[in-house]
């Protein structure tokens, strides 16, 4: 059936020419670097539901558990990390949406006096800054230092993306706005009844892209926060994994068990979400690295 | 259409600046909090540069004018972590787009629509994991203990003797670092050389058949071609970031491999974060040079990037 569409697509493009060695050769390399990418985090999964924590690569846990998995929900030390994470993934991917999308807004009004100012001086932030010290002391002033909120504040303003929601913006048509004007529409009216209703791809798009950084998120933690209860999951993982700082727990659970089920939790999300969403993110990397 | 768009253009610009002022004010509201934010977030710790310039010890500041910066650069281990920086980041962009380039080529080759998805699926997915839970799931896989999946395996098939120690061998680090790090990024990487390859127009494929050529004349004469220009442009738009590099390098390294791992970021963090009594105006001179240096790349990419492709990439 896919074979049947594609050959109607593009008819003339790979014939009998090309020497059937040449895709028997492709199909296999691809196979394997296929199984080299998958088979860690295979393992990790497997490995987060066997008992027993083993070297061997398995392709079905052994001796099935979910203690691992349980033993992070009943754990407070674990547990929180994960709800810090999740609220701070869900109002950082918020924060930067409502400011990406003001600053891309008002940057596509050409006839305002001081476009090109405010350009420029979101533009700059791109080419120098501060450095990571006077950050940190801005940070320590601002009371944010030890605080989850950090992370906030820290990705909920984000140029690059802003930019990449300009350009989104640029295809919406100018007439829409003419008419949405002589409607007798503010600029606030047309914004949210006319831009935002067209551009829930982009929305999604660039959303993604403030989840999936603020989720990700370890350094900062790492240089700003100490207080355990304002640590996310990515930094419980790390300490837990690479300083052997394993919380002891109510549960029988092997240590290995426990690592790789926090594993799990640190990429379930996106690995959840990934496949279903995978064209807003890669629209997003077209339309940033391309038009620009 | 566009007579109308230029009749009023004309009109705006009949109007006096502070009537287009006001007509404009609900634009400028809204760009206020965007404004605030990008004041309170990069523009304020701009004011810290002048710390380069003190010492500041605990709490207290002391001026001592270029003294930060001749000690800096009188220190080997700033070089070293400089070198680092330079080596590790332009190895790792060179590798990163090598590689992806020759697996956009091969794969576009691919007949099966179903298989060529289904494969970018699953290289894309390293991507979506933070640097810390690849550096997790590695060290514990690399691990020389009895759990650790790959010695144990390459004992098993008698490749090696006894477990070696990955992580910390400094002449195994980089490599290991590199390979960690094309096997998390390179997939996705592809991403933008699919963009580009999808708009090469099937004709020049068709006239290719009949003349004849083979599958490696095609990629060669056609495919490759089409892809230079979004190679060189990946390659500035990176270069100006290479001095950046700072969690993927943090999450791995350690202070058994230092030598061959430090680099600046991580040693400015050292300098300050795990220092008895830190001297915020000497990590704050390195950052400065650091920055300087960042955004001298940024300019010659942008130049770059306006010879290239006509525009450039700020």
């Amino acid at each position: 059936m896919a074979d049947n569409q594609k050959k109607a697509a593009e008819p003339k493009l790979h014939k009998k020419h090309g020497i059937k060695v040449f895709d028997v050769v492709n199909y296999i390399v691809f196979a394997i670097i296929a199984l080299i990418v998958i088979i860690p985090i295979w393992k990790v999964v497997v490995d987060s539901f066997n008992a027993v924590g083993v070297y061997q690569f398995r392709l079905w846990p052994s001796d099935p558990t979910f203690a691992g998995y349980l033993t992070i929900m009943s754990t407070a030390k674990l547990a929180r990390p994960f709800i810090n994470s999740v609220v701070t993934t869900v109002l950082g991917t918020l924060v930067g949406l409502i400011m990406s999308t003001l600053g891309g807004y008002v940057l596509n009004q050409y006839e305002m006096p001081g476009r090109s100012a405010m350009s420029y001086f979101l533009l700059f932030t791109m080419i120098f800054s501060g450095g990571m010290i006077p950050e940190y002391l801005v940070m320590k002033q601002l009371h944010l230092v030890d605080s989850m909120w950090i992370l906030v504040v820290k990705h909920g303003m984000n140029v690059y993306n802003l930019v990449l929601m300009k350009n989104f913006f640029e295809g919406i048509p100018g007439s829409l706005y003419e008419a949405a004007k002589l409607d007798g529409c503010s600029p606030m009216q047309i914004f949210y009844k006319v831009v935002l209703p067209l551009s829930k791809a982009a929305l999604a798009s660039v959303g993604l892209m403030f989840a999936v950084t603020v989720w990700n998120d370890y350094s900062t933690v790492q240089i700003y926060i100490t207080n355990p209860t304002q640590v996310n999951f990515q930094y419980m993982l790390r300490v837990m994994i690479m300083d052997g700082d394993t919380p002891t727990t109510a549960y029988k659970v092997s240590q290995n068990t426990l690592y790789y089920a926090s594993i799990v939790c640190a990429i379930l999300p996106f690995m959840v979400a990934y496949p279903f969403l995978q064209q807003y993110f890669v629209t997003g990397v077209n339309v940033g690295a391309v038009k620009e | 259409m566009s007579k109308d768009n230029n009749s009023a253009a004309v009109q705006v610009r009949k109007k006096p600046l502070k009537l287009r002022i006001w007509n404009n004010r609900g634009f400028y509201l809204m760009f206020l909090p965007v404004f605030f934010f990008v004041l309170i977030i990069y523009y304020w710790p701009m004011l810290g540069i002048r710390y380069s310039f003190y010492s500041y010890k605990l709490g207290k500041l002391t001026w001592v004018g270029l003294e930060h910066f001749k000690s800096m650069f009188g220190q080997k281990e700033f070089w070293l972590a400089f070198k680092n920086t330079l080596v590790i980041s332009v190895v790792k962009l060179l590798l990163n787009t090598f590689v992806a380039v020759i697996i956009s080529i091969f794969l576009n080759e691919m007949g099966n629509m179903f298989c060529k998805k289904f494969i970018q699926t699953i290289i894309y997915l390293p991507h979506f994991m933070s640097y810390a839970v690849v550096a997790a799931i590695f060290t514990l896989f690399l691990s020389p203990s009895s759990t650790g999946f790959i010695n144990e395996t390459l004992k098993n098939w008698g490749v090696i003797e006894k477990s070696i120690d990955f992580l910390h061998n400094k002449a195994m680090w980089q490599p290991i670092f590199q390979i960690i790090n094309l096997w998390k990024e390179t997939g996705w990487g592809t991403v933008i050389f699919f963009a580009t390859l999808a708009g090469i127009s099937p004709d020049q494929y068709e006239a290719a058949d009949i003349d004849g050529a083979t599958r490696l004349q095609k990629i060669w004469y056609i495919t490759l071609p089409s892809l230079a220009n979004t190679i060189i442009i990946v390659l500035i738009l990176n270069m100006a970031k290479v001095l950046n590099i700072f969690e993927p390098v943090f999450v791995l390294y350690n202070t058994r491999v230092l030598e061959v791992s430090d680099v600046i970021s991580t040693y400015v963090y050292r300098k300050t974060f795990l220092t008895a009594i830190p001297d915020y105006g000497y990590t704050t001179a390195v950052g400065l040079f650091k920055s300087i240096v960042g955004c001298v790349l940024m300019l010659i990419s942008n130049e770059a990037s306006k010879k290239v492709r006509g525009r450039g990439i700020i």
